[in-house]
């Protein structure tokens, strides 16, 4: 038996082997791209429905990080949306049939919270500057420059582990039970994956801003009001 | 377990290429319509604001206007009720001087028509005490009507200063009114009396006068000597107007 956790290329550009969870991926991005170029093609200060519903979107995500952050959150817009959006879709696309989640395999989530990270040292670097960003792993003591540091890695090893293992058993639950019981018993379970999906994005973003947060330092000014020129 | 290190590599590209796409197509564009859609929400809050301070300052400037118009019209109102109370205070005195005048024009009507129907009683008086002194002396035999004058009018001719007495005395004839024609005697009785005062007899030229009634009177250059009842009814009434 095959090692379910593998992959296996569909084809190969070159030397590169592209697997399933990438092609998955790309068409989720084609679906986002394509949907938010037509979307917002003609925004008006009068909106309709589907712009009032981005715009809920996307003050959603921005009340999120003030509040998490109590920073204006331009800065951190584009990526926490986009983590939560796309982590969002790829849970929820396990309910088309044939289609594995990219978040089932642990290369995307990987990929995501190695992209988290990247973003909490820029954002930090940005924030802070490089000196007083290296200065945060010796808070509140240099003794704890080896913890901190471990932690660095260690939370970012949770981020992946935890979105991996929530949808790859789901995954996993719902196949194993429709090999076993047939093809509408795991309905209820597909359900449940919905929430579940819906959680791990929710949790996923938000630990992402709260990384970024800490790294960015807190604001001495009110949400809202950047107090570093940090990129968007 | 294994890492597709491949799927790794394209993952993170996807995810930093997917962050840029929905960056560039959907949050920019959205957060840009609600920036613009809140400027504009503030700039019509500000207009609004505006317009509120501009009628709050309309407001104030017309109730000031009313102020300015309710005070201008209690000042007309003012000034109309003093020119009024003037005005009526100068037609009452106007009417109380035309009153006072009329009045004064009536006391005078009055005083000028007593004075006329006192004239004319006195003068009808007087013709009445004529009348009675005439016929009181129409019983009286003619001599009386001379003869008891004629000392009289000496006694007066005698009262005149020297002077005159000298004038008349040395002067040319003298006139003597009588009241009714001299007899030869009576005009050399009279002036026999008159020489007796006078010195001399003086030189008479008799004129018969009846409305003397009774007496005799003496006209020279100098003098005129009333003894008669004309004379003496005139000195009485006069008395009578002076005494009213």
């Amino acid at each position: 038996m095959d090692n379910p956790l593998s992959l296996e290329p569909l084809f190969h550009l070159g030397p590169v082997p592209i697997t399933a969870p990438v092609v998955v991926t790309w068409a989720i991005m084609l679906a986002l791209g394509l949907f938010a170029a037509l979307a917002t093609r003609r925004l008006s200060l009068t909106p309709g429905k589907l712009q009032t519903v981005l715009e809920l979107l996307v003050t959603t995500v921005d009340s999120q990080i003030r509040d998490t952050m109590q920073r204006d959150p331009a800065p951190f817009r584009a990526l926490i949306g986009s983590i939560f959006l796309f982590v969002l879709i790829a849970n929820w696309s396990a309910l088309i049939p044939g289609i594995e989640p990219p978040t089932a395999h642990l290369e995307t989530d990987a990929a995501l919270a190695l992209v988290v990270l990247a973003a909490t040292i820029a954002y930090g670097i940005a924030g802070r500057g490089l000196g007083g960003y290296l200065a945060t792993f010796a808070e509140p003591s240099w003794v704890m420059i080896p913890l901190n540091v471990v932690e660095q890695i260690t939370r970012t090893f949770s981020l992946i582990v935890r979105l991996f293992g929530n949808v790859m058993s789901g995954v996993f639950v719902v196949g194993i039970v429709l090999s076993l019981a047939g093809l509408f018993v795991p309905i209820p379970l597909m359900a449940l994956d919905l929430l579940t999906g819906a959680v791990q994005a929710y949790i996923f973003a938000v630990l992402a801003t709260v990384f970024i947060g800490a790294a960015v330092g807190e604001s001495h000014g009110p949400a809202g009001q950047d107090q570093k020129d940090l990129p968007r | 377990m294994t890492i597709d290190w491949w799927t790794l590599g394209l993952q993170t590209v996807n995810a930093v290429v997917l962050v840029w796409i929905l960056a560039r197509f959907l949050f920019r564009p959205v957060s840009r319509i609600l920036a613009e859609r809140q400027a504009a929400a503030h700039a019509a809050l500000d207009e609004a604001e505006a317009a509120r301070e501009e009628a709050r300052a309309a407001r104030d400037t017309a109730q000031r206007e009313t102020a300015a118009i309710a005070a201008e019209r209690a000042a007309r109102i003012a000034r109309a009720q003093d020119e009024a109370a003037q005005e009526k205070r100068r037609l009452l005195d106007e009417a109380r001087a035309a009153a006072e005048k009329a009045r004064a024009e009536g006391m005078d009507d009055l005083a000028r028509l007593r004075a006329t129907q006192e004239r004319d009683l006195s003068v009808e008086a007087g013709a009445l005490a004529t009348d009675i002194a005439a016929k009181l002396l129409a019983r009286l035999p003619d001599e009386a009507r001379i003869a008891g004058f004629i000392d009289g009018l000496a006694e007066a001719v005698a009262k005149l200063p020297e002077t005159t007495r000298a004038g008349i005395a040395g002067g040319g004839p003298v006139t003597l009114r009588s009241a009714r024609a001299l007899s030869a005697e009576e005009q050399a009785q009279i002036a026999q009396r008159l020489g007796a005062v006078l010195g001399t007899p003086p030189a008479l030229s008799v004129e018969t006068d009846a409305t003397l009634l009774a007496g005799l009177e003496l006209e020279t250059p100098h003098a005129i000597v009333r003894n008669h009842f004309r004379a003496d009814l005139d000195r009485i009434r006069a008395e009578i107007a002076d005494h009213e």
